[in-house]
Order: structure tokens, then sequence, then C-alpha cells
């Protein structure tokens, strides 16, 4: 532990009203969400998950500001994100870990954790120190110097959350980041970040197309609807933290596993359905 | 630093690649010598590598010789260095802002084919020395590349990067002052290490047709005094130059860019 460890917030409150999202209205008109609601507690853990393409990143996109929606309102603690004809401000207040990790190539760790506190206006010291506590916290102390290009995938999500918690964010907002891992390194990577939760409890939006991880790490989990997207189903996951892997081999896991797997598999049957009928 | 590794050094000297290198490079010049001496068609018109080695014994001590090389060497730098200093900011300028986009992009694209040699004689024209005029000519072969791998190197970049770096709080100086010019980066030495070499080639031809000195001038000085082993030493002269050039941009590019290591 470090010896001044940083104090953070707690998590924001996000309500999501009525959110539809048009691509290219004056084109291809692809509707992606459709009167989407949904209220995330502050400091919950929402996992989201969903058939392929049905508009996740969209709406995750649209909470981080980085495109606008066509109708519907999104509110963090209150305040207003978006809406439609408003062009959105992206901010660290919402702090985005991407599919393929956005780690700076050029930066070393240590630089790319400084990054955000650098440019909201601390001082580069004040930046260092902070980031090498946080960085001996997560135990990433010893590849402060290295560059991302040098790390194993799994160490590379380790940073990055670290780079988005270092701004005390109230909300995180991972796409997918942990797709394409090995189930050894995932399960490295989920222990950190249960962690990491445990430790500042912010308000999570967690995108994933895997069950058993949505079940690991959510407080609830959201099913949504083939495009265009909206909420299918909410699912609370009441298992208590810490929560150990042991918890996969438990009857309620299994149970709920249930729920969540017909739910989505009902989804995913529509939706190849809808692009047979595309193709036909 | 890292020490000098004498184990892995020695490996990389005594390589079979380098015993098969330097193996056919001397099978060349021996049947060169040869062809030489048995008055071949071609291979016998050239002048042999013994007298091209005869003749660079005496012409290493010759000051001309070396004034030359510093000739040559000193326009490729006015012009590269005019073609970085206006070219990259350029073509930056050309990634992040459209209007300077739209408007700069069409006469470039103009002048791009028109071969830097067919300047030279406008040039002569336009400019009041002809080394002004050679350097200008210089330039232009350095500039269309390096303008053009800027700004495709900033369009690049991966849009991750960059609402990465939005989402994190940054200001838009920031944006274009830690991401899009780091990120830009290893293509600013790319377009400077393939500049380089066509700044090479547009010397040499320049000299041959304007200079009054320089490698490109001595070639062909030789060609037209007669002195045909100097002919060799120009263009084994000018092949060095060539080649120390860009190997000291890929050596800045490296210490510049430590991130990328295939470099
Ligand atoms: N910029 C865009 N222009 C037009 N259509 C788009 C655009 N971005 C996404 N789409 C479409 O909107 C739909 C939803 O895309 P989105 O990326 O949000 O899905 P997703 O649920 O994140 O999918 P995945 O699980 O594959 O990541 C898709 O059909 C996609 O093709
Ligand atoms: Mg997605």
């Amino acid at each position: 532990m470090a010896a001044e460890s940083q104090q953070y917030s707690s998590g924001g409150a996000i309500s999501i009203r009525n959110v539809t999202k048009v691509y290219d209205p004056d084109g291809v008109n692809v509707l992606a969400v459709d009167n989407c609601s949904l209220d995330i507690a502050p400091g919950e853990f929402c996992v989201v998950v969903g058939p392929s393409g049905c508009g996740k990143t969209t709406l995750l996109n649209a909470i981080a500001g980085f495109h606008d929606i066509s109708s519907g309102e999104i509110h963090l603690d209150g305040k207003l994100l978006c809406r439609a004809g408003l062009t959105p401000e992206p901010g660290a207040d919402r702090i985005v870990v991407f599919q393929n990790g956005a780690l700076f190539p050029w930066y070393t760790v240590l630089q790319n954790v400084t990054y955000g506190p650098e440019v909201q206006g601390r001082t580069k010291n004040e930046a260092k120190g902070a980031a090498m506590s946080l960085l001996s916290e997560f135990g990433l102390a010893d590849i402060a110097d290295h560059y991302p290009g040098e790390l194993s995938s799994g160490m590379r999500r380790r940073v990055e959350i670290a780079r988005a918690l270092i701004n005390d964010p109230r909300v995180l907002l991972l796409d997918e980041p942990f797709r394409a891992m090995d189930a050894l390194t995932k399960g490295v990577v989920h222990e950190f970040l249960l962690q990491a939760y445990d430790r500042v409890k912010k308000t999570v939006f967690f995108i994933t197309h895997d069950l058993e991880e949505a079940l690991f790490l959510g407080t609830k989990v959201v099913i949504m609807t083939t495009r265009p997207a909206k909420v299918k189903t909410v699912i609370n996951v009441d298992f208590p933290r810490p929560r150990s892997f042991r918890l996969r081999s438990s009857q309620r896991y299994l149970e709920l596993k249930e729920m969540v797997f017909d739910a989505v598999h009902e989804e995913a049957a529509k939706a190849f359905a809808a692009g047979e009928r595309e193709l036909a | 630093m890292a020490t000098i590794n004498w184990k892995k050094l020695r490996k990389a000297v005594f390589s079979k690649t380098v015993y098969r290198g330097t193996a056919s490079i001397a099978v060349l010049l021996a049947l060169w010598e040869l062809g030489r001496w048995l008055r071949m068609p071609i291979l016998g018109a050239a002048p042999a590598p013994s007298e091209v080695i005869f003749l660079l014994r005496e012409i290493v001590f010759a000051p001309d010789f070396w004034e030359n090389w510093s000739a040559s060497f000193k326009r490729v730098l006015t012009g590269f260095v005019a073609a970085q200093i206006i070219g990259i900011p350029l073509g930056l300028a050309m990634a992040i802002n459209r209007v300077a986009r739209d408007t700069a992009f069409p006469v470039l694209e103009i002048m791009r084919p028109i071969p830097p040699l067919a300047w030279v004689p406008a040039s002569i024209i336009f400019w009041p020395t002809t080394e002004s005029s050679i350097a200008f000519v210089i330039f232009l072969g350095a500039f269309f590349t390096v303008v053009l791998n800027v700004l495709g190197g900033a369009r690049d970049i991966d849009v991750r990067y960059l609402r990465a770096a939005r989402s994190l709080g940054s200001r838009p100086q920031d944006i274009f002052f830690k991401i899009v010019l780091p990120a830009t980066l290893p293509s600013i030495f790319t377009g400077m290490a393939v500049g380089m070499g066509i700044t090479w080639e547009v010397v040499v031809a320049a000299e041959m047709i304007a200079g009054k000195s320089g490698l490109g001038y001595l070639t062909w000085s030789s060609y037209v005094g007669g002195n045909y082993p100097l002919i060799v030493i120009g263009m084994i002269s000018i092949g060095i130059a060539g080649y120390v050039s860009s190997s000291l941009i890929r050596l800045t590019g490296k210490l510049a860019a430590p991130w990328q290591r295939l470099f």
C-alpha cells in the first residue's frame, strides 16, 4: 500500500431517458438505439450484454460524449450530458476504456497515467506523485517506464484502468475491454478490476459479450434487444462483494446464468433471423 | 547506454551472411578487373578497380575532392532543411484544418507529378544565383514527399487515441502537441528518409546540368575531361554520401521515437 493513497469521490448516477440514435438520417438511416431508458445508481456495476451490432457501443459513446443523439436525454448526477441538437463534450468525469485499448503508444506507462492530471492543470510533480502511488497500489510500479508496446495485453488493460481512475471520474465506461483475451489472462484482469472497484466504488458501465464475465463482475446485468437496442431485461446479481472466482460454482450463480443465457439466446436468435431476412 | 556486446558483435561480423556478401563483392571486382585486362566488350571500357584504387590513394589528400563533398552536402542540407521547415508544418496544418487542406491540396497535386529536374530551367530564370536555383530544385524534390507523408500520417491517427485524449480532459493544444505530433512522428521520419533519397538524386543531376562544384559536377566533368577512374570515384562517393545521410536520419528517427521498434 502506498503511503498516501488517493481519496476517491463517490460514483455518479447515470440516467438514460428515452434515448434514440439514428445514424446518417439523410442517407442510410440506421436506427441503432430506439427509445432506450436505463437508470444506473451511484456506485453500481452495470454490465450490458446484447447481440452483436445491437447498439451497445452507440449508447456508450453517447454517454461518453463522442457523438450526439437523435432524441431523449442522458444525465449524470442531474447534469444534462446529451440531448438532441446539443453537441456533446467528452469529459474527465466519465472516462472510457476501449475495446482495443487506447494507451498512447508514444508515452510510457507513467506518462500515460500522468496525462490526464497534467492536461487538467496539475503540475508535473503532483501528477507524477499521484501516478506513482496509484501504480504501486495496483502493483504496476515496476513497469512505469515501459512503453505499452512492451507489455502483455492483460498488463495494458490494467494500466488503462489505472489511467482512468487517477482522474477520479464519476463513471467508468468500458467497451468490451477484455475481448480476445485468453481465459487465464481474463481471470487475472477480472480480479484486478474487482479489486479496483471494491476500492473506489465508481459507477461502472461495462459492455461485454461474455455472459460469465457479466455475472461475475456485475451488480446488475442489462440485456439489450437486437437492433434497434432497448432494454429487454435487467437481472440483479446479488452476490456479496468482495467476490472470488469460487462463486462460479454456487447454485445461485448457475440459476442466474440460466436466466441470462435464455434471455440472450432469444435475442441472438432474433438477430440471426433478421440477418437472414436482410440477406434474402 | 548499453555497453558493446563483443560476443554478439563477433557473431555478427563473422556470420555466413557477411562471408557471402564479401565473397560476392570480391568476385564482382575480380571479374571487372579481368574484363579490363582481357579487353572484353562493355566491361573492358570501364576503368579497372586497380586503377580506381590507385587514383583514390592520391585523391583523398586533394582538398578539391573534399570541397566537392562539402559543396554537395551543403546544397542537400539547405534544400532538405528548408523542405522540412516548410513541409512539416504545412502537412500538419492540412491534417488538422479543413480549410488549409482544401486550399493547398489541389495545388500540391498539380505540382507533385512535375519531376524536380523539369524545374531546373525555370528555377535558373527565377532565382538570382545558380546556387539558389539548385537549392530550390532540391527543396522541391523533398518537399512534396514530406508534406504528403506528414499529412497521411496525421490523418491516419486512430480515432481511439483522439477520443481517449478528449475523454481525459485534453484542451485542443494538448491534442495537437501530445497526440497528433507524436503519433505523426514516425511518418515524419519516413518522409524524411524518402525525401533524403530523392534529394541526392536531384542534387547530382542538378550539379551535372548547372553546377560548378559538387559530387555530381565532379562525376560529369571527369567524363568530359576523360578521367575515367575519377568517374567511378565520383559515383561511389555519391553512393556513400547518400547512405550516410539516410543512416543519420534513421538513427535520429530511432532516438526521437523510441517506442517504434520497427524502424
Ligand atoms: N457511424 C455509423 N454510421 C452508420 N451506422 C453505424 C455507425 N456506427 C455504427 N453503426 C451501426 O449501428 C449499429 C449499432 O452499432 P454498435 O457499434 O453500437 O453495436 P454494438 O452493440 O456495439 O455491436 P458489437 O457488439 O459488435 O460491438 C450497427 O448496426 C452498426 O452497423
Ligand atoms: Mg461495440
